[in-house]
């Protein structure tokens, strides 16, 4: 039973893991919009290359 | 440069622009077309291609599109332009208004449920290696070791999730009050020191599956709750913002123009129809006006203000028309203060929970139960006591109880905002579930007037439509619905004059000066002063100078469109409809004929439809009143229930419980089938978490209930009330009999 001592920990890790990624992602608004997105993939024309400001910007929604 | 360069103001900008620590600025647009998703999407991606832009967000159920962007590189004028050429019209909003304490909110309650739900698996996990392990291969000192991960993997659940259950529970006992925190904090931390003890001293029950499912199934409900507020709240905001405070801003040839409030500027000179609100804080102009601070001072008689006196913005004119010089319209505070209206409604919308006396009696006694419990235990087998009383707790714990009533109003007002219902008034919504009579004002609410050419009548041979100029010309400055048509239709005749010193006598007419002619309008019996009308003009509304009458107008009336589906849902609802008006008997007596009411009073001054309403009530009656102007004000705050159309004065709005937006009717059935339906269903919902107690408390008492099965209990029976709650409105308020069983 001592494989207990490894993988106890590595569950561990990866709890923590994932929860460090929800906080991060709750924290950069993925979960405020859940209506819209879905709608996406239907438009028609496919949607315009973002500007170079909006590309460097790591904050906002997909 | 274009329509919006007025949005380039610094003054403005300061109230609308929000500025961020990083230089940039944010700003929140009402705009209208983010209802459809497509529309919404384009637009976003419109604006992130915009130079400077950093992030868009849109709200779509407020309506609301925020943006931080650089102001550097692009001005606020620049982005409101970009809206409008995309078919999107902005309107950027107070940043009062924005508040980031909601997002923060719902950020914070769904970081804490994850945390909880992550936390429980691996309790969960480990629980059932022990409970294997009791029968099977796992041996002893490995169960120690899973003793101690379960204490470990609870820590942070109990430290962070449950955190806001305990700071709840401190601020219960702070302000000396039992609400439904206590228990529950209660619970948790006695199950979870008592297991921590036991996994220390090595030996005996420990309940951490138990406590984590408790603090995640909450934390679920409560979550579940919070949302279903939000998005409420968001759509009551998305009703606020459709009507903005708007104001008649007087140009420099006299003319008027209507200008957002909001675009004020000092030294503008603005007109203000009685029973309007004051929309910017200034100085009057005119001889004297008497205002109505309540909204803002809580002082419920009017003030006398003259000539050279200060009006503070969001008070109420009851007599006017008036001019106001603009002195501050930049500072928040001003802004703040016009808004207190919709204040109001939303302050009516975050709902006071804490404060319910039955959840205050329904805590004490279990708290009592539990230590009769423990008592009894004790002497009978004190090895068990602690289980017994603990399973007690946790059981009665009345959360299903608490969470039922804010649950299902929470879900009326969210369906009664999409309709077109502010409530402003919470618990008007009880009261409106045990009206059964209706008290209308005729003109205005139930009928729209509407003024023929051919229906005016000029007796001293000038043309009809140089009476209809003279008529306009006074009528344009009132806010009153007759005056209204008289104004809509002289409007197609060109150019309007203005008649200056205009004064209006409530249920009489307005009189003023033009071309130092002294002009009345309105009632045969005011406008002609002592002089007897003669027979046939007796109910007309009358045009005369010092002279005599100029002119009859005879105004048709159409009733609402709604008004008889309306009132036909209202009555297979159980509510008599009567009108009380200051109109003329025939035409209230036709329009009441049309529409099925038998029961009509004419010629009503405010104190005789006060009488009126007196009346009703000595005779058991619960009253809802519906109105839409100023002389209706007084039985709008007297009457159980108030209603007001949102396009009526201001101080009718103020009175009202209840705004119906969009010059619609029938959100009025609608807001009477769901009050209905919410008493139904918090009815329903306390007699089954009732019943439950009930059932469970005896085994629990007894010691035949685990804690773990306790905690089940507890969490699920508080969630089938809140998915319950729910359920209110569900066909969007069309009135259903079964219901009202």
């Amino acid at each position: 039973m001592n494989i207990l001592l490894v993988l106890i920990p590595v569950t561990a890790l990866v709890v923590a893991v994932g929860v460090a990624l929800f906080f991060w992602a709750v924290n950069h608004q993925q979960f405020d919009d859940l209506d819209t997105p879905g709608i996406l993939p239907l438009l028609d024309e496919p949607a315009p290359d973002a500007t170079p400001a909006a590309a460097k910007d790591t904050t906002s929604k997909p | 440069m274009n329509a919006h360069a007025v949005w380039g103001h610094p003054l403005l900008l300061a109230q609308v622009l929000r500025p961020r620590r990083d230089g940039r600025s944010e700003v929140a647009l009402r705009v209208d077309a983010l209802g459809e998703p497509r529309r919404a999407l384009a637009l976003e991606q419109a604006i992130r291609a915009l130079p400077g832009v950093q992030r868009v967000a849109i709200l779509p159920a407020a309506r609301r599109l925020r943006v931080v962007w650089d102001p550097h590189r692009l001005s606020l004028d620049a982005l409101v332009e970009r809206c409008a050429a995309m078919q999107c019209p902005a309107q950027p909003l107070p940043h009062d208004d924005v508040d980031d304490t909601r997002a923060a909110e719902l950020h914070d309650a769904l970081k804490r449920l994850l945390v909880a739900g992550m936390c429980m698996m691996q309790v969960m996990a480990y629980a059932l290696v022990i409970y294997i392990g009791a029968v099977d291969f796992v041996d002893f000192t490995t169960r120690g070791l899973f003793r101690w991960l379960g204490l470990v993997t609870t820590i942070p659940l109990v430290v962070y999730s449950a955190q806001p259950f305990f700071a709840a529970a401190v601020r219960e006992l702070r302000g000396r009050r039992l609400g439904i925190h206590l228990p529950v904090a209660l619970a948790v931390a006695l199950v979870f020191l008592a297991s921590a003890y036991n996994t220390l001293r090595g030996s005996g029950e420990i309940y951490f599956d138990s406590v984590s499912m408790f603090v995640f199934l909450l934390l679920t409900s409560r979550y579940v709750e919070l949302r279903a507020r939000h998005h409420g709240n968001a759509q009551g905001d998305a009703a606020i913002d459709a009507a903005p405070l708007l104001a008649q801003r007087r140009r420099d040839d006299g003319a008027l123009e209507t200008v957002p409030a909001l675009a004020l500027r000092a030294g503008d000179r603005v007109h203000v129809a009685e029973g309007d609100a004051v929309p910017a804080d200034g100085v009057l102009e005119s001889a004297s006006a008497r205002v109505d601070e309540a909204l803002l001072t809580g002082e419920s008689q009017p003030v006398l203000r003259r000539c050279g006196d200060a009006l503070v913005a969001g008070s109420v004119l009851l007599d006017g028309p008036v001019t106001l010089r603009v002195e501050r319209s930049g500072e928040a505070t001003a802004v703040a203060r016009i808004g207190a209206l919709a204040a109001r409604a939303r302050l009516a919308r975050s709902l006071a929970t804490d404060g319910d006396r039955d959840i205050a009696r329904f805590v004490a006694r279990v708290l009592l139960l539990t230590a009769l419990t423990a008592l009894a235990w004790l002497l009978v087998d004190p090895a068990r006591a602690f289980d017994a009383a603990l399973a007690v707790l946790v059981v009665a714990c009345p959360c299903a109880f608490a969470l039922t009533a804010p649950a299902a109003f929470t879900r009326a007002l969210t369906v009664l905002a999409r309709h077109g219902v502010l409530v402003t008034d919470n618990a008007a919504l009880t009261r409106l579930a045990r009206v059964d009579t209706a008290l209308f004002d005729k003109t205005g609410t139930l009928g729209v007037p509407r003024l023929d050419l051919a229906a005016i009548e000029p007796l001293r041979g000038e043309s009809r439509e140089e009476v209809l100029a003279l008529a306009a010309a006074l009528a344009r400055q009132s806010s009153h619905p007759l005056a209204r048509a008289l104004a809509d239709a002289a409007s197609q005749l060109g150019p309007a004059r203005q008649a200056e010193r205009v004064e209006a006598v409530a249920g009489a007419g307005l009189r003023g000066t033009l071309d130092g002619r002294e002009l009345r309008l309105g009632r045969a019996d005011f406008a002609l002063g002592h002089v007897l009308a003669p027979e046939r003009q007796r109910d007309a509304l009358l045009l005369a100078d010092a002279d005599g009458a100029i002119a009859a107008f005879r105004l048709a009336e159409r009733p609402r469109r709604d008004a008889q589906a309306t009132l036909d849902a209202l009555r297979t609802d159980g509510v008599t409809p009567c009108i009380a008006s200051g109109d003329a008997p025939e035409r209230v007596a036709a329009l009441a004929g049309m529409l099925g009411i038998a029961d009509w009073r004419a010629r009503q001054s405010p104190d005789d439809k006060l009488a009126r309403l007196r009346e009703l009530h000595t005779q058991g009656h619960v009253v809802l009143a519906v109105g839409d102007g100023s002389n209706d004000a007084p039985i709008l705050a007297g009457a159980d229930v108030s209603a007001a159309l949102a396009g009526g004065t201001g101080l009718a709005q103020a009175q009202a419980d209840l705004l119906l937006i969009g010059d619609r009717l029938d959100g009025l059935a609608r807001a009477r089938a769901i009050a209905s339906e919410v008493q139904h269903i918090v009815a329903q919902n306390r007699r089954w978490s009732l019943a439950y107690n009930l059932c469970a408390v005896p085994f629990a008492a007894l010691g035949f209930v685990p804690p773990w099965l306790a905690g089940i209990g507890m969490s699920l029976s508080s969630l089938a009330v809140v998915l319950n709650a729910l359920r209110a409105g569900r066909d969007g308020g069309k009135p259903r009999q079964e219901l009202r069983a």
